[in-house]
């Protein structure tokens, strides 16, 4: 193992490298393909970033998507249509999705009268933990229970979330506009959202 | 491989390759100038020391493709760059790696923050996907292909090949004999021809002699493996490409997709996108796992079961799979196979003001493989007032050891937990990725409690008001590698084939027989017989040239009693003759051997034809090489074959 011995470190390592395919990520499954830079959402933070932005006619419409929400509503995107939606792919153990959640918070709360709607899909988690996350981070905004991520499965002929978080912007007549792979930070999602939404920003 | 390569090496053929390649690059220049192609320096200048750098000169953009390839495809630039990747995959085991641990390569950057940029840049920290890695096993491809390619025309070449002329001399092959025959020498050597094209010989006849070759299956057999040694590359190469590698572990009742973002570990090929990952899912119903339970084997598995259910693709009917060791579920070309299992004890978490905040499996990984000893952390980064993280060991039957409890067998016969309890700021919200399985408690306080056992249902009530956390039981996780390799069946086919040419070029050996029939003075025709096998390591080919010395005998003999009796001394019949006719005047013996002396002396003793032929083991004209006698006989037995051969050579 080369990682250098932390005293702090649980010993629980040593474990995870006897078992080194295992599940050792915390978030965004490992790099992908040609059309994610190299180190998507999981590795150095700093490059763990790709925003992508597909112009009107570039477009692949969204499948649809519903289900039940965390608590225990029933949401069909359908129910969007007209409006801008943010769909965002989280889970309650995936630590880039705590960092970029207040920013996700106040964006849904900001734009929600220029017609703008987030919706989370919640990943891998455990309810109960999900709630608490969302309670924590003051995330008003609905959020789909995927635990076998088949909302994520339906995404993949189109423009699949790549790792975890990734965030997709939808446009009014439900098409892709654009994918945030990795922590979204606040300028940059207000920024791809008022050019998808067509606001002044 | 290795003789191809030397020829490729051998500075001499490069050399005469330069020269010859001269005056046709220099083109219309030197010719225009009317220079002499052979001393096309223009000053006069003799060709010594300076005719290198002339001749370097004159190479021109095709000359020095033509230089580059030759340097590529050479045996030590082979081995060069084996050595390279060998070396270059080192750092891939020294350094952290992206694809295995990404946690760890964050905690280098962490540790050293002004390497780790720099080795970044240099791909260090991927190194079996960096452009320089790529380089050295494409231009590896590029210098086996550049050796195999050539060298499979040349084996085409060789199979293609006519047998030889027969030898003058026939007594002095390492196989021969002669006896005289009442058949005239034409139809001595149509019975013969009949006899030799019947047991699938390749015939070739000239006035007074007939050659025979068998055994091309043996060129077939050299040409099967080169070309399934390309294939075997190529296929390597297509699943590196096109294919990924995937584990996901997996809680009983819990499911996952085939997505990136439900996977655990994603190694893809570079031209692998999130949209060619087949979408099919999977759940888990149950998994059973059994134990000798005595003897010297116990603690050792029996059987593992893993009853899945599966969707092959989205919205398509739930299909069923018991999945086992090495029984892999294959879904749409993927194979999902069982590797490994363990326990994921189930907690509940109660928070400092009373909510819930985890009420789940937490899957622990085994320390201990035969008692499967596991252990495991609990996070719960939304637990207010504080966050809270717990350290545990899983015994699935924990047993009192002197004071000390351990577990003794792998199955759950007596589960327990015990936990080590953490408050303070588990670190999880700066966005920097960790491993669900370990605690960073730098920035954690450690809460006393009493470190006893939980079983299940028993719970812990945390100090300071911190909350409240309860053992419920425990659930069993498999873990599952999911691969896809489109290069694997090709791989497997070409690897068999590989191995059927390999075989079939060893066990198939090429041989010759000749015959000469001559009309003896005395009356009668003198029937001589000869043969010679290649690579007869086996030494069967004695046996075989008796046998059909002997068959060879009996049919004249047969054919001119028959003659006898029909009362003329040529043909009875036409179902004898499955070969052409000859029926040309018959030519006196003795002037038919002189004049195929004068055909053959100029060219038997050119010492180059041994040594050539030792370069290429594989061509017609190896035969020379086995001994001193057989050297001598395969000068006059190759000669003809050679004098092709070597011009064939000179033009490559």
């Amino acid at each position: 193992m080369s990682r250098l011995p932390v005293p702090a470190r649980i010993a629980i390592g040593a474990a995870v490298a006897a078992l080194a395919g295992l599940a050792t990520a915390g978030c965004a499954a490992g790099q992908i393909g040609a059309d994610v830079p190299q180190s998507s959402g999981q590795s150095f933070v700093s490059h763990s970033y790709e925003s992508t932005f597909y112009q009107i006619g570039h477009r692949s419409s969204a499948p649809e998507v519903s289900g039940t929400t965390l608590t225990g509503q029933r949401l069909n995107l359908d129910s969007y249509r007209g409006k801008t939606v943010v769909l965002n792919f989280w889970g309650s153990w995936c630590d880039p999705c705590r960092s970029e959640a207040p920013a996700l918070g106040a964006l849904a709360r900001q734009l929600q009268p220029d017609g703008v709607r987030f919706v989370g899909i919640d990943i891998r988690d455990e309810p109960d933990a999900a709630l608490a996350f969302m309670q924590n981070f003051r995330v008003s905004y609905p959020s789909l229970n995927d635990p076998n991520d088949e909302i994520a499965l339906e995404f993949h002929s189109t423009v699949p979330p790549a790792a975890i978080p990734t965030t997709l912007i939808i446009d009014r007549s439900g098409r892709i506009a654009a994918r945030i792979v990795g922590a979204s930070s606040y300028d940059e999602l207000k920024d791809l959202v008022a050019k998808v939404a067509g606001l002044k920003s | 491989m290795t003789t191809a390569k030397g020829d490729a090496m051998t500075p001499a053929p490069a050399d005469g390759e330069f020269r010859a390649a001269g005056p046709g690059l220099a083109g219309p220049a030197s010719r225009g100038a009317g220079a002499d192609p052979g001393v096309a320096a223009p000053n006069g200048k003799p060709r010594g020391s300076g005719s290198g750098r002339l001749r370097a000169a004159r190479l021109g953009p095709a000359g020095w493709l033509r230089w580059f390839w030759r340097q590529l495809t050479s045996m030590r630039t082979a081995l060069i760059l084996l050595f390279l990747l060998a070396l270059a995959s080192v750092p891939g085991s020294v350094l952290p790696q992206e694809g295995i641990d990404p946690a760890a390569v964050t905690q280098y950057y962490q540790q050293h923050p002004s390497l780790a940029p720099i080795f970044n840049r240099l791909s260090l920290f991927n190194v079996f996907s960096a452009p320089w890695f790529a380089a050295i096993y494409l231009l590896l491809f590029a210098s086996l292909a550049g050796c195999v390619l050539p060298r499979t025309f040349r084996l085409v070449g060789s199979a293609r090949q006519k047998p030889p002329r027969a030898p003058s001399n026939l007594a002095r092959l390492p196989a021969s004999a002669s006896y005289t025959t009442d058949l005239t020498p034409a139809a001595a050597l149509d019975s013969a021809a009949g006899l030799l094209g019947g047991r699938r010989f390749r015939l070739h006849r000239g006035d007074g002699w007939v050659s025979a070759e068998k055994g091309y299956l043996r060129e077939v057999g050299n040409l099967l493996f080169h070309v399934a040694l390309l294939a075997l590359l190529f296929s390597v190469g297509l699943g590196g490409i096109w294919g990924y590698k995937a584990n996901r572990l997996l809680i009983v009742g819990q499911g996952f997709a085939n997505t990136p973002t439900d996977l655990d570990v994603f190694h893809p090929g570079r031209l692998v996108s999130p949209t060619d990952l087949q979408p099919f899912s999977i759940n888990l119903k149950s998994f059973r796992a059994e134990y000798v339970t005595s003897g010297p084997q116990i603690d050792q598995p029996i059987t593992y079961d893993a009853a899945l259910s599966y969707r092959p693709q989205i919205g398509s009917p739930v299909k069923h799979y018991m999945l086992t060791v090495n029984h892999p579920l294959v879904v749409d070309n993927v194979s999902v196979y069982l590797i490994g299992h363990g326990y994921a004890p189930v907690f509940k978490v109660t928070d400092g003001t009373g909510k819930v905040r985890w009420d789940g499996p937490v899957p622990f990984i085994p320390v201990q493989q035969t008692t499967l000893t596991s252990e495991g952390v609990i996070k719960v980064p939304d637990a207010q007032p504080y966050q809270l993280g717990f350290a545990g060991v899983f015994l699935p039957s924990a047993e009192d050891v002197g004071g000390q409890l351990e577990s003794a067998f792998p199955a759950p016969l007596n589960p327990r937990v015990s936990l080590v309890a953490f408050k303070g700021n588990l670190g999880m919200n700066s966005g920097q990725p960790q491993s669900v399985y370990s605690l960073d408690t730098k920035n954690l306080k450690q809460l006393p409690i009493a470190p006893r056992p939980l079983t299940a249902g028993q719970s812990e009530k945390l100090p300071d008001g911190a909350g409240t956390v309860t053992y419920l039981g425990y659930q069993q996780w498999v873990s599952l590698a999911i691969t896809y390799d489109p290069g694997q069946l090709p791989a497997l086919a070409s690897g068999i084939a590989a191995l059927a040419g390999l075989i079939l070029s060893f066990m198939v050996r090429r041989r010759r027989v000749f015959v000469r029939a001559v009309a003896s003075p005395d009356g009668g025709t003198r029937v001589s017989f000869g043969g010679l096998a290649r690579s007869d390591a086996a030494g069967g080919f004695d046996t075989e040239f008796a046998e059909l010395s002997r068959l060879l005998r009996a049919e004249h003999d047969g054919r001119s009693m028959r003659a006898r009796q029909v009362g003329d001394g040529t043909v009875d019949g036409p179902e004898d003759f499955d070969y052409r006719e000859r029926p040309g005047p018959a030519i006196p013996a003795a002037a038919q051997v002189a004049a195929e002396a004068g055909i053959d002396d100029p060219v038997v003793g050119n010492p180059v034809v041994g040594n050539r032929a030792v370069d290429d083991t594989l061509s017609t004209d190896a035969v020379s090489t086995q001994t001193a006698t057989a050297q001598a006989v395969a000068d006059e037995a190759a000669v003809p074959a050679n004098s092709d051969t070597l011009s064939g050579r000179e033009e490559e």
